[in-house]
């Protein structure tokens, strides 16, 4: 009997042992001279938001001599993220990277315990001595994405399919409407939330609830563009990318143009500070034509749609900020005097629809 | 042209629903034999990523249904041992298989998350796809999972009360010591019907990522597994009530988003919260009354036979 129990709980050590290896984060890399931790909500094979910081740090540990990249994937948003953290800085990372908005508290805690350690947030908030927050504006860039929608319609309504409406989210459907809007008096955007970041049997039922409301051009601001872009392409829609601009493969009619992240840039200056000893946290947000990229066409745009797009690309490039008063909410109340604007900085505290958006907040 | 709103819900309710049948009939069939399985949430999940895995591997769905029911039904057996051979209490081994369900599935779904996939090919009737406002709807234009779900249900209904086989499982289900007594074989009945509820549980799992979300993500059920459950309340353990159930909730679930889309004033997170708020008021309408023929001998295990 006593045998029996011993065995037994031998075997359970074992396999808590085991689960414990199998689960350490993967890495991948030369001879680290600096390790970076990066913590992902998702899975970085979803064509979208977590492929893109993938696909960064990876350029960045090619790149730069020395550099070693540890991931965790599937982090959930909650405490639970603390000790996800602590166990990369054990490893001996020295920049850690928590690329999802709900990390925000359980990386600042860690990061007052760990002032030797640099943080990049990929959120907003204030920065702080070794804790920088930055996050690319898709927001402006959206605008050239609505020029494209509000061209492309034929029925006058687009979709867009929200994860969860943080200001981020507001702010690029709000900037989708404003550029649809200029090319297009009459667009109308219909928004609807799923209530997460992933929730992919929500997303399917989403686009297909735009789909039959008439809306013939679809985009989105949730972690995975692929679920939401196949169902509109299955039946016959448009669709506008978000996230990464590897989505187009998903879409070969039906997609017009999207947005994607290119952080390579921007973390190959942060890794060679953190190896100077030089990094100071900071806020830095970058827009089109830095850490946002424009994907390419689609076969069925139409050259002057492209021109028109690009146009407007380049404007927003160059400083146009369409967030730009007087603007009302889609409830009919001045949310910009004339002439006030929404920064960058600010734009995660934007929390109303703008006129010619339909849905509610509330 | 826009839907109206009857038509979007319906098409709606049957796609999120059918997945929501196929768990149901599955979890009737064995709750009918006595025993609870509160795992089904993991049983969908195994179903799910199986599915997902295999055609995303091989280029071939039906491969994939077939692994995905083969793998839940397997799970299925697993936690029959546990409950019926070594008597473990039936409800800690359930919740047992939920967690054993979410692990062994994000671990084989990891490996082919962000494949892509074309999915189970659909097929409308020619004389139904020229009406013109069933055209530019995805009304009755299924996949062969959704197009047998009721006549399955149907199916199970006339094994359940209209087969040998059947009456010896309810029996079991109401007092296996008579039907003990009387010559049948809980353990040996019971036994069959685990893998038939699993492959059917496996089913609807495989639809939801073959089918609906043509991709896999962690805990992608999103507690439909549980709202099965409450449907088997719901339905009565009767499987021909279960298809009203599932375009019930399937419904709900659709409601939200269609009321969204149409624009109307109500907050998104009060939507979100109806299907749930459905499966609350239905247990508390008919969870309690005594006339409403739950198996008596749920969740109880029989120490007679072995």
């Amino acid at each position: 009997m006593r045998l029996k129990i011993a065995a037994l709980s031998g075997a359970f050590v074992l396999a808590g042992v085991l689960a414990g290896l199998l689960a350490a984060p993967v890495a991948f890399g030369q001879t680290p001279g600096l390790i970076i931790g990066a913590v992902y909500v998702g899975s970085v094979n979803d064509y979208g938001y977590n492929r893109s910081f993938h696909d960064a740090l990876a350029q960045v540990a090619r790149d730069l001599p020395g550099v070693k990249v540890i991931e965790a994937e599937n982090v959930p948003e909650s405490a639970a993220a603390e000790s996800v953290l602590e166990n990369m800085i054990q490893q001996g990372a020295k920049l850690v990277v928590p690329t999802s908005f709900g990390y925000a508290d359980a990386s600042r805690r860690v990061a007052r315990r760990h002032r030797d350690v640099a943080f990049e947030f990929a959120g907003d908030g204030d920065p702080e001595r070794n804790f920088g927050v930055f996050f690319g504006s898709t927001q402006r860039a959206m605008y050239a994405m609505g020029v494209a929608a509000g061209k492309m319609t034929k029925t006058n309504k687009l979709g867009f399919v929200l994860g969860v409406p943080i200001g981020y989210s507001l702010g690029n459907v709000n900037g989708f409407e404003l550029g649809a809007k200029s090319v297009n008096p009459k667009a109308k955007t219909v928004a609807v939330v799923t209530g997460g970041w992933s929730d992919k049997a929500k997303e399917a039922a989403a686009a297909n609830a735009l789909l039959d409301q008439g809306c013939d051009v679809v985009s989105m601001h949730v972690d995975s563009p692929a679920t939401i872009i196949q169902a509109v392409e299955a039946r016959g829609g448009m669709s506008i990318g978000f996230q990464s601009i590897e989505a187009r493969a998903l879409a070969p009619k039906g997609w017009i143009t999207g947005l994607g992240f290119n952080w390579a840039p921007f973390f190959t200056q942060i890794a060679k500070d953190v190896m100077a000893g030089k990094f100071s946290g900071q806020a830095i947000y970058r827009g089109l034509g830095d850490m946002v990229v424009i994907a390419p066409f689609g076969p069925s745009v139409p050259p002057d749609v492209q021109t028109a797009v690009k146009k407007a690309g380049d404007e927003v490039a160059g400083g146009f900020n369409p967030f730009t008063g007087p603007l009302n909410d889609n409830e009919g109340r001045p949310q910009l005097p004339p002439g006030g604007t929404v920064g960058l900085d600010q734009m995660g505290r934007m929390n109303w629809y703008v006129d010619g958006v339909i849905g509610t907040l509330r | 042209m826009t839907t109206p709103l009857v038509a979007g819900l319906l098409a709606g309710a049957i796609l999120s629903g059918t997945s929501l049948l196929y768990a149901t009939l599955g979890e009737t069939l064995v709750e009918r034999s006595g025993i609870v399985n509160l795992g089904l949430e993991g049983l969908l999940l195994i179903g799910a990523s199986v599915g997902f895995a295999l055609t995303a591997a091989s280029g071939n769905p039906w491969l994939g249904v077939a692994g995905a029911a083969a793998a839940a039904a397997s799970a299925n057996l697993l936690f029959g041992w546990l409950v019926v051979t070594r008597k473990a209490n039936q409800l800690a081994t359930g919740l047992g298989l939920m967690f054993f369900g979410f692990g062994v599935s994000a671990l084989i779904g990891s490996r082919y998350t962000g494949a892509v996939i074309s999915g189970l090919p659909r097929w409308r009737p020619a004389w139904l796809g020229d009406v013109a406002w069933i055209k530019s709807t995805t009304l009755f234009n299924y996949d062969l999972l959704t197009w047998l779900a009721v006549p399955v249900a149907c199916l199970a209904w006339w094994v359940l009360f209209e087969t040998r086989w059947g009456l010896g499982l309810r029996a079991v289900g109401e007092n296996p010591a008579a039907a003990f007594a009387a010559g049948r074989d809980p353990a040996a009945l019971q036994y069959q019907v685990l893998p038939l509820g699993g492959a059917l549980a496996g089913l609807a799992g495989a639809h939801l990522s073959l089918a609906v979300t043509l991709t896999w993500s962690e805990y992608m059920t999103g507690g439909r597994g549980f709202i099965a459950i409450a449907l088997v309340i719901f339905s009565k353990w009767n499987p021909l009530w279960a298809i009203a159930g599932a375009l019930l909730f399937g419904g709900a679930e659709a409601l939200q988003l269609q009321l969204q889309a149409r624009g109307t004033g109500i907050s998104p997170f009060f939507l979100d919260m109806v299907p749930y708020l459905l499966t609350l008021l239905v247990l508390l309408a008919w969870g309690g009354s005594r006339r409403l023929a739950a198996p008596a001998s749920l969740g109880r295990t029989f120490y007679g036979s072995s």
